[in-house]
């Protein structure tokens, strides 16, 4: 399918309420795998149904390659049974009445396909994800893993250009989540199609999507790969959204009021004088290390010394909880640690770590090129 | 950075839209959007009709009101048609407004608090009683304590008259009467007998509501409670009962509304002692040809109806606020009744005996017995139901050899069958069209009309159909007399029932089915006969059933709509209690009551669910 373009898609459900999407902008290229992803609520859902025709527009217009399939001011709308794209639904709305097989097979009926062929083609995607062997059983004899398989088995039988999937995985136990990612990712190589997939779960994001958007209240914040997205956030939202626990955010221009920050502060004055208009930064708590002794700190990081108040092994990890008189911080690693609660360590992170946000909370670009050159010396 | 070199590049060659259209653009669109499927055409249609049969025949009835009715050009020096407050003035302020309008509602009060009031006391014990105790037959009680609300509530008046009648009125002596136990008139007729029939017919309401809310409670509010320190008396008071007031004004203001459009039992119980209730009174009016009177009378029973069920709206609203998820601490958790069990399950078989028992089997009795309460062998008989050449002036054969009971069946079938099926497949329209219509007003329009005749009791509307359909208007001719009248009628005052079986079968359904046929490719067609049908299968048949049974047991509508040669099953039972003809009259209550009865069972089977569910929503 070419590619598919959002532009200053809008949709408010009433007069006077918030937009639940305004003016997004968006590009879905083909054979792309993208995650739309945000918090519940951030309109990420709205853009699928938008897409697929199931929610009119408010304003804007979507076009596939040089056509206009929806747009407000042309007057142009092509319903959804006629966009040729398929969606699995989060709740995957199989019909109760339809055996599995007749499920699979209601799309190709419609599309009056020869029956050897319709025949061939549900066979090639029962056996794909494996669930020919329930043909002849209704969906409320399946289990929730087996009723998303056939959710989209159904979808794929049509071949559609683009395949959405709404929270697909959402209603799986963790390790059929599993499961069903690695199915989607090789579903994706081996019917080369492109997929949009709506989550809330970042993990699900970074490990299945070749692109990213990150939404939240109805508005872009960023898109890139997933790398993108976690290296180089684009302001403090996606910051803050991504990443397990949390960045440590460090707000700057509160003297006294709160140490660390302060103490980030002149290390940014001392060794940065040409980077003005930093707001916060942010660390990563898989970028951090520690230290018991002054002298283990690296050259040139910035460090500070908090109390341990917390270690919380994650298996395999841990965390560790810092606080001083204002800040809670958290830091992984990775090796057992060899502190204990109520002990005082050295934090410390490279400069190349660490990341800029002005007033706005948008992101200091300029910044990473300085972080990045001015390393140790 | 190719990535963004690109994208700049799209953004080049079409220039990119303004975020917000202008107000037309955005009106085209959605005007588009709303009418590329049939959803909208066929609400707009539904909208219509509904607007004619329901709407129309409530206004047509409160112009009659202020409005110089045929016959009193003379009188009132003025034109049939034009403004007057005469007949206001006469239901209100005059003379006879006493008779007419302030000592029926005095009585319909009273008579509607008593019934409430006790109904409350004997339902909220019972309630507790089977979802929270260990009483003996539980699940069986369950069952049989719903019946009476399954029977037409004049069945009872009926067993009542057979049991009580006395000297007062002609006829068949009732069984004490016959056994020389003369009873006062207070027992006989009028508010005493009123008031417990309807209290007994209603208790099942407040089982039902009040039952539901107490198998809904979650038990853990309740230890948590106890874990604080509680006794159980402080958690009944502290935590149950207000969580259970909207469940129980709930059901008081149900029954109110109820008792206000009741006309059978008070018309059987009452006309003797010409104690008058408002649905008697407007009977009398319009039988009197008091057509100005009569539509005053009928817009304020409409008035109080509809301020009754908004307050009851009110505490539906209110309730929500309190709805607890049921977790896995609703759990159905008994207290033990120790030695009170005995005695506790004694009190339920006493209601169940009074509120079924002895009513159904004095009818039953009563059709076989020629001699009032004379239980010797040579008094049984079968003639009333198959008996031939009996030495009567009329009915000369059994009731079921009587052509009349069959052209009455067959009415009813016809009637009621074809209104319940036309209303069915409405509610089950409306119901879609409510859910997923894109036109809000529209949606709301719907659900709100066909609400409405849910507000004003049969008897009101059915007087409200005799004022616009009487005498023929525009293209409708005069239908006073038809079956169409009383097809439409029926219709109209089934759709409440029907609409909210349809809407809530379609939000039960969500929209995702349809959607993901229609991502499919099909369209709306398709998607109604493949989808959207044979999923609804179940729920059609509800909404057929339903209606079916309640039409079955409808007294007011037909009382007032149907004539001699559209009699049905309820209006032919009375007309023979008019002539004094007990026996036959009560062995077609029985079959009536049959009907209702097997018919609600086999919906129940059928889909099932219970009434709670239906009387909750």
């Amino acid at each position: 399918m070419p590619t598919i373009n959002l532009r200053g898609a809008q949709k408010n459900y009433g007069v006077n309420s918030a937009n639940a999407v305004s003016d997004l902008d968006l590009e879905i290229r083909d054979g792309e795998f993208m995650c739309l992803l945000g918090p519940s609520g951030c309109g990420k859902t709205t853009t699928l149904r938008m897409i697929a025709g199931l929610e009119n527009l408010s304003g804007g217009e979507i076009r596939v390659g040089d056509r206009i399939i929806d747009s407000v001011a042309d007057g142009i709308f092509v319903p959804p049974e006629k966009r040729e794209m398929g969606l699995v639904f989060q709740s995957y709305a199989l019909w109760p009445h339809l055996t599995i097989e007749r499920n699979t097979d209601f799309g190709l009926r419609l599309r009056k396909l020869p029956k050897a062929e319709r025949e061939a083609r549900v066979e090639r995607v029962m056996q794909a994800l494996d669930i020919a062997k329930y043909r002849d059983r209704y969906p409320s004899q399946l289990s929730g893993g087996q009723q998303q398989r056939v959710a989209l088995a159904r979808m794929l039988a049509v071949n559609p250009g683009v395949l959405l999937l709404d929270e697909p995985l959402s209603n799986l136990d963790a390790r059929l989540r599993l499961e069903m990612r690695a199915e989607l990712k090789r579903l994706h190589t081996e019917f080369k199609t492109t997929i949009v997939f709506v989550t809330h779960d970042q993990w699900e994001a970074m490990t299945l999507a070749t692109t990213i958007a990150v939404m939240n209240e109805g508005t872009l914040q960023q898109m890139g790969t997933p790398n993108d997205i976690y290296d180089r956030p684009a302001n403090r939202f996606v910051a803050e959204f991504v990443g397990s626990p949390p960045i440590n955010i460090l707000t700057f221009g509160k003297p006294g009021d709160s140490d660390v920050a302060d103490k980030a502060e002149a290390y940014f004055a001392a060794r940065y004088p040409q980077l003005r208009g930093i707001d916060s930064i942010g660390m990563r708590p898989e970028a951090m290390g520690y230290a018991a002794r002054l002298e283990d700190v690296p050259q040139g990081s910035f460090f500070g010394e908090m109390t341990v108040t917390g270690v919380l092994p994650t298996g395999g990890s841990w965390i560790l909880e810092l606080r001083s008189a204002s800040h809670t911080l958290f830091l992984t690693t990775h090796a057992l640690p060899r502190v204990d609660s109520g002990e005082h360590v050295f934090f410390h992170i490279p400069p190349e770590a660490l990341h800029a946000f002005d007033a706005g909370g948008q992101r200091i670009t300029e910044a990473d090129a300085v972080l990045r050159s001015n390393t140790y010396n | 950075m190719a990535l963004l070199s690109e994208s700049t590049k799209t953004k080049v060659q079409a220039p990119k839209p303004m975020a917000t259209p202008s107000a037309w653009q955005a009106w085209r669109y959605r005007s588009k959007v709303a009418l590329r499927e049939p959803t909208t055409l066929v609400g707009i249609l539904t909208a219509l009709i509904f607007t004619y049969l329901i709407l129309v025949p409530i206004i047509s009835i409160v112009f009659d009101a202020v409005r110089v009715q045929f016959g009193h050009e003379r009188r009132l020096r003025q034109d049939v048609g034009d403004f007057t407050l005469y007949y206001i003035d006469r239901a209100f302020f005059s003379p006879v407004a006493h008779d007419l309008f302030w000592r029926p509602l005095l009585n319909t009060l009273t008579v509607a608090l008593g019934a409430i009031a006790l109904s409350l006391v004997i339902g909220t014990v019972l309630a507790w009683l089977i979802s929270r105790t260990d009483m003996f037959g539980r699940r069986w009680f369950a069952t049989a304590l719903i019946v009476p609300y399954m029977l037409p509530a004049w069945t009872f008046a009926l067993a009542w008259t057979t049991l009580f009648k006395n000297r007062t009125i002609g006829g068949q002596p009732g069984w004490f009467e016959a056994m020389g136990l003369t009873p006062p008139d207070w027992v006989a007729y009028g508010r005493f007998p009123i008031t417990i029939i309807l209290a007994l017919h209603y208790t099942p309401f407040v089982i039902l509501l009040f039952g539901s809310a107490l198998r809904r409670f979650d038990s853990q509010l309740e230890d948590s409670a106890r874990i604080l320190g509680a006794r159980r008396y402080q958690v009944a008071v502290q935590v149950i009962l207000p969580l259970m007031r909207p469940a129980l004004l709930s059901s008081m203001v149900l029954i109110f509304a109820k008792c206000l459009g009741e006309f059978g039992v008070p018309y059987v119980l009452g006309l003797p002692v010409k104690f008058e209730v408002l649905s008697t009174s407007l009977f009398r009016s319009i039988a009197s040809r008091q057509t100005g009177v009569a539509g005053v009378v009928a817009a304020s029973i409409m008035l109080i109806g509809i301020i009754t069920l908004l307050i009851d709206a009110r505490l539906v609203r209110e309730a929500r606020r309190f709805v607890t998820i049921g977790s896995k601490g609703s759990m159905n958790r008994q207290n033990r009744l120790g030695r009170m069990r005995l005695p506790a399950t004694g009190f339920a078989a006493a209601i169940f005996i009074l509120s079924v028992g002895m009513p159904l089997l004095t009818l039953a009795l009563s059709t076989v017995m020629k001699m009032p309460a004379k239980f010797t062998f040579d008094n049984f008989t079968l003639d009333y139901w198959i008996g031939t050449d009996l030495h009567t002036v009329a009915l000369q054969t059994g009731i079921l050899l009587s052509p009349e009971l069959w052209a009455a069946a067959r009415n009813t079938m016809m009637i009621v069958g074809l209104a319940s099926l036309t209303s069915g497949i409405l509610g089950l329209l409306v119901g879609y069209v409510v859910i997923r219509t894109p036109v809000r007003a529209l949606s709301v329009y719907l659900r709100q009309i066909t609400f409405l005749p849910y507000l004003v009791p049969g008897i009101a509307f059915a007087a409200a159909y005799l004022s616009l359909f009487a005498v023929p208007r525009g293209p409708m001719p005069a239908l006073y007399g038809t079956v169409t009248i009383l097809v439409l009628a029926l219709i109209a005052d089934q759709m409440p029932y029907a609409s909210r079986a349809g809407i809530s079968a379609m939000t039960q359904l969500g929209k995702d089915p349809e959607e993901a046929a229609q991502i499919a490719g099909a369209g709306w067609f398709r998607r109604m006969i493949l989808i959207v049908i044979p999923i609804q299968k179940g729920s059609l048949v509800t909404g057929v059933l339903l209606p079916f049974i309640s039409g079955i047991k409808g007294l007011s509508l037909f009382v007032i709509l149907a004539v001699p040669s559209t009699d049905v099953l309820t209006t032919y039972s009375l007309r023979l209690v008019d002539y004094h003809y007990t026996q036959a009259a009560n062995a077609v209550v029985l079959i009536i009551a049959a009907i209702a009865y097997f018919g609600t069972l086999l919906a129940q089977k059928l889909t099932r669910t219970n009434l709670a569910e239906g009387l909750g929503s």
